[in-house]
C-alpha cells in the first residue's frame, strides 16, 4: 500500500509562479482508483495537476509518478500518465482525426504506419471509423472531448489526469462521458471545483490556497468544502486585489 | 524546446489569420490588409530569430499550396510573380526588426514602430524593388517608383505595429519575447 | 483547410511532386534565358495547352489564379507603349506569365501533403541546425490545425468588441488576438510535451 514505486507521491513539493507560492510543501500519496482535486478558482489545482504531469518542475521537493520523475523522464511518464485537458482546442494538436490519435503512438516509438492502423482499428471498435479523415474542426465540442479521450487512450496510460472534464458539456455529453470514465480501468485523477462529480470518488482531496485543507472519502471531505464555500459565499470578499 | 516550435507555428498561423480576416478600417475609412503587420508583430513579438522562423513557415506553407497571402493568394506561382522580393524580404524584415526590438532601450511602442519602419519598410522596400527590377526588367529607380505606390499604407502600418506591441506590453509585459 | 490543389484529377497529379518541382526548375530557369517575345508566346501557348488539356474548370481557374498580375500587365505595357519598345514589354509580360502559369499549374496538380514531404526532404541537409523533418511536419500540422481556431477567435473578439461599441474594432482586436496567440502556444506546447515532446 505504502510501496512508493506504485501510485503518485509528493514529497514536499513547493511551486513559485512569478514569487508568488503557488503550492506549498504538499506531501501525498495516491493509490486509489478514484481520486478528486477538489478546489476554488486560483486555489493552485491547476498547477498541481501540471506538476503530476511533469508538466512543470518543483521549485523544492520531489514528484514521483510510479517511481519516476515526470518532468525529467517523459518517455517513461508518457506510458504511465494521460491528460484530459479542460479545454479540447488546447489538446488537439493536429488537423485531422488520424493524425491526431497517431500522434502519440509515434512518440511512444511506434512507426507511423502501425500507428494509423491502430487509430482507425480504435475507430473501429468505437464505432466512429467516418471520423478518421474528418477535420477536426468539422468535430463537435463534445466530439472534440470524446477525440482527445480517445488520444490518451490509444497510449494505454495506467493513470489519467482530468482537468474539469464536464465543464461547459451539455448534459447529454456529460452523461455520455462521465458513463465512459467510469468504466475506465485505469486510475483516474479528477480535477474540479464542482464537488457533485466526485460524489463516487474513493478519496477526495481539498486544496485550498496551495495546501490539503481536508484528505478523505468523499462523505467526509465534500459537505465540509460545501458548507465552506456556501460561507464564503455570503461575504463580499470578491473587492479585495491580491498583493 | 516545445514552447519555441509552438511560438513559431502560432506566429505562422497569426501572419495567416491577417491575410484572411476583411481588410481593417482605419479611423477615416481607409482599409488597409493587415497581413504585413504580421510580419512586424512577428519581429516585435518573438524577436529575431523565431520572428524569422515564422515567416518562414509560414511562406513553407505558401509555397505547398494553401492560399494565405492576402487577396487568397498562394503556391509555387507568387515566387514567380514580379512581387517575389517581398516575399524574400518578409524573413529578412521579420529578423532585423526583432534584431532591433532585442537591442534598444526605447519603450516597446516607439521601439516597435521604428524597428518597423528600418526592417519593415527599408530592408523589406530593398528585397521588393530588386524584385520588381529583376523580373520586370526595369532599372532600380524605375522599380523604386513602383514600389513608392505601397508606402503610405505602409507606413501606417508600422505606427499600428507600434500601438499593437505597445499594447501588449501593457496588458502583459512578459508578452513580447524580443525583451524577455 | 482549403488548398489550392485543384479536385479535378488531371493527368498531371499522379506525377511524382518532386519530378514536377525539378521540372519546373529548369522550365522557369529557361524562361528567363529567353529574350525575345516568339519563343516566349509558344512557352504561353505550351502552358495554356497544358491547362486546357486538363479540362474547361481546371483551366479557368488557373486563369483566374492568373488575374493578381494584372496590374504589373497594365503598367509594364503602358511603359514600353510609352517607350515605344513593345517587342521588350511582350517579352517581359510574357514571360511573367508563362513562369507563373507553369509554377500555379504544378501547384494545382500536386497535393499538399506530397508538396510539403518534398519541403521535407530538401530540408534535410538542415537537421544539424535543429530542423529535424519530424519538427518541421509537426510545425506545419500545427499551423494548419490551428488558423481554423484562432480565426473563430478573432471573430468572437470582433463580437464581443462590437457588443459593447458602435464602431468596429480596427487594429485595437489585434491585441487580444495576439495574446490568444501566445496563449494558445503555450498551451500547445503543454499538450506537446503530455504527449512526448517535440523530439
Amino acid at each position: 500500500m505504502t510501496d512508493a514505486s506504485s501510485g503518485l507521491v509528493l514529497r514536499k513539493a513547493t511551486v513559485r509562479l512569478g514569487g508568488r507560492l503557488v503550492l506549498d510543501a504538499l506531501s501525498f500519496h495516491l493509490t486509489e482508483s478514484r481520486i478528486g482535486i477538489l478546489g476554488r478558482n486560483g486555489s493552485g489545482k491547476t498547477t498541481l495537476l501540471r506538476l503530476l504531469a511533469g508538466l512543470i518542475a518543483p521549485d523544492d521537493g520531489t514528484v514521483r509518478v510510479d517511481g519516476v520523475d515526470p518532468f525529467k523522464n517523459r518517455k517513461a511518464t508518457l506510458s504511465a500518465l494521460g491528460i484530459l485537458f479542460q479545454n479540447p482546442d488546447h489538446q488537439i494538436l493536429f488537423p485531422t482525426v488520424e493524425e491526431e490519435l497517431a500522434f502519440g503512438l509515434a512518440q511512444q516509438g511506434i512507426p507511423q504506419p502501425e500507428a494509423l492502423k491502430r487509430a482507425h482499428d480504435l475507430l473501429s471498435v468505437e464505432g466512429r471509423r467516418a471520423w478518421a479523415k474528418a477535420p477536426v474542426s468539422t468535430l463537435s465540442q463534445g466530439q472534440r472531448h470524446y477525440l482527445c479521450l480517445l488520444s490518451v487512450l490509444l497510449m494505454q496510460p495506467r493513470t489519467i489526469l482530468l482537468d474539469e472534464p464536464l465543464a461547459g458539456l451539455d448534459l447529454p455529453t456529460q452523461a455520455r462521458l462521465a458513463r465512459r470514465f467510469a468504466a475506465l480501468p485505469q486510475r483516474l485523477i479528477t480535477i474540479t471545483h464542482d464537488p457533485a462529480v466526485l460524489a463516487d470518488a474513493d478519496r477526495v482531496l481539498w486544496l485550498d490556497s496551495g495546501a490539503i485543507a481536508a484528505d478523505g472519502p468523499p462523505a467526509q471531505v465534500i459537505p465540509a468544502f460545501t458548507a465552506e464555500m456556501a460561507r464564503i459565499g455570503e461575504l463580499d470578499a470578491d473587492a479585495d486585489l491580491a498583493g | 524546446m516545445e514552447r519555441n516550435l509552438t511560438h513559431i507555428a502560432l506566429f505562422a498561423a497569426l501572419i495567416a489569420i491577417l491575410g484572411l480576416i476583411p481588410k481593417i478600417d482605419l479611423a477615416g475609412g481607409v482599409p488597409i490588409t493587415a497581413q504585413s503587420l504580421g510580419i512586424m508583430l512577428c519581429g516585435t513579438v518573438l524577436g529575431a530569430k523565431r520572428g524569422a522562423l515564422a515567416v518562414l513557415l509560414f511562406l513553407a506553407l505558401v509555397a505547398a499550396g494553401l492560399p494565405l497571402l492576402s487577396g487568397g493568394r498562394g503556391g509555387i506561382g507568387v515566387f514567380a510573380s514580379p512581387s517575389v522580393g517581398y516575399l524574400v524580404g518578409f524573413p529578412i524584415a521579420a529578423f532585423v526588426i526583432g534584431w532591433l526590438m532585442e537591442r534598444t532601450t526605447l519603450a516597446a511602442g516607439p521601439a516597435a514602430t521604428l524597428a518597423s519602419i528600418i526592417g519593415g519598410i527599408g530592408i523589406l522596400s530593398i528585397f521588393g524593388i530588386l524584385g520588381m527590377g529583376l523580373m520586370l526588367e526595369k532599372s532600380l529607380p524605375e522599380a523604386a517608383f513602383l514600389a513608392g505606390a505601397f508606402l503610405p499604407g505602409d507606413l501606417i502600418k508600422t505606427v499600428i505595429a507600434g500601438f499593437v506591441t505597445q499594447g501588449l506590453a501593457r496588458m502583459r509585459p512578459a508578452s513580447l519575447l524580443s525583451r524577455a | 483547410m482549403l488548398t489550392l490543389t485543384s479536385p479535378v484529377e488531371t493527368w498531371a497529379h499522379p506525377l511524382p511532386a518532386g519530378l514536377k518541382l525539378a521540372f519546373l526548375a529548369v522550365a522557369t530557369t529557361g524562361l528567363f534565358a529567353l529574350k525575345t517575345p516568339l519563343p516566349l508566346g509558344l512557352a504561353c501557348a505550351a502552358t495554356a495547352l497544358a491547362y486546357l488539356g486538363c479540362g474547361k474548370i481546371f483551366a479557368t481557374t488557373g486563369l483566374r489564379l492568373l488575374w493578381p498580375l494584372w496590374p504589373f500587365v497594365v503598367i509594364v505595357g503602358l511603359w514600353h507603349i510609352w517607350i515605344a519598345s513593345p517587342a521588350t514589354g511582350a517579352t517581359i509580360i510574357l514571360r511573367m506569365i508563362a513562369a507563373v502559369g507553369l509554377a500555379n499549374f504544378v501547384t494545382m496538380t500536386t497535393r499538399l501533403s506530397d508538396m510539403l514531404a518534398v519541403f521535407q526532404w530538401l530540408a534535410r541537409p538542415l537537421r544539424p541546425l535543429g530542423l529535424s523533418p519530424r519538427r518541421l511536419a509537426l510545425a506545419c500540422a500545427l499551423v494548419v490545425r490551428f488558423i481554423p481556431v484562432m480565426l473563430e477567435r478573432f471573430g468572437q473578439i470582433s463580437q464581443s468588441w462590437s457588443a459593447r461599441s458602435s464602431r468596429r474594432p480596427g487594429w485595437r482586436a489585434l491585441v487580444p488576438v495576439t495574446l490568444a496567440a501566445l496563449d494558445d502556444a503555450d498551451r500547445a506546447a503543454e499538450a506537446l510535451r503530455a504527449r512526448g515532446g517535440a523530439g
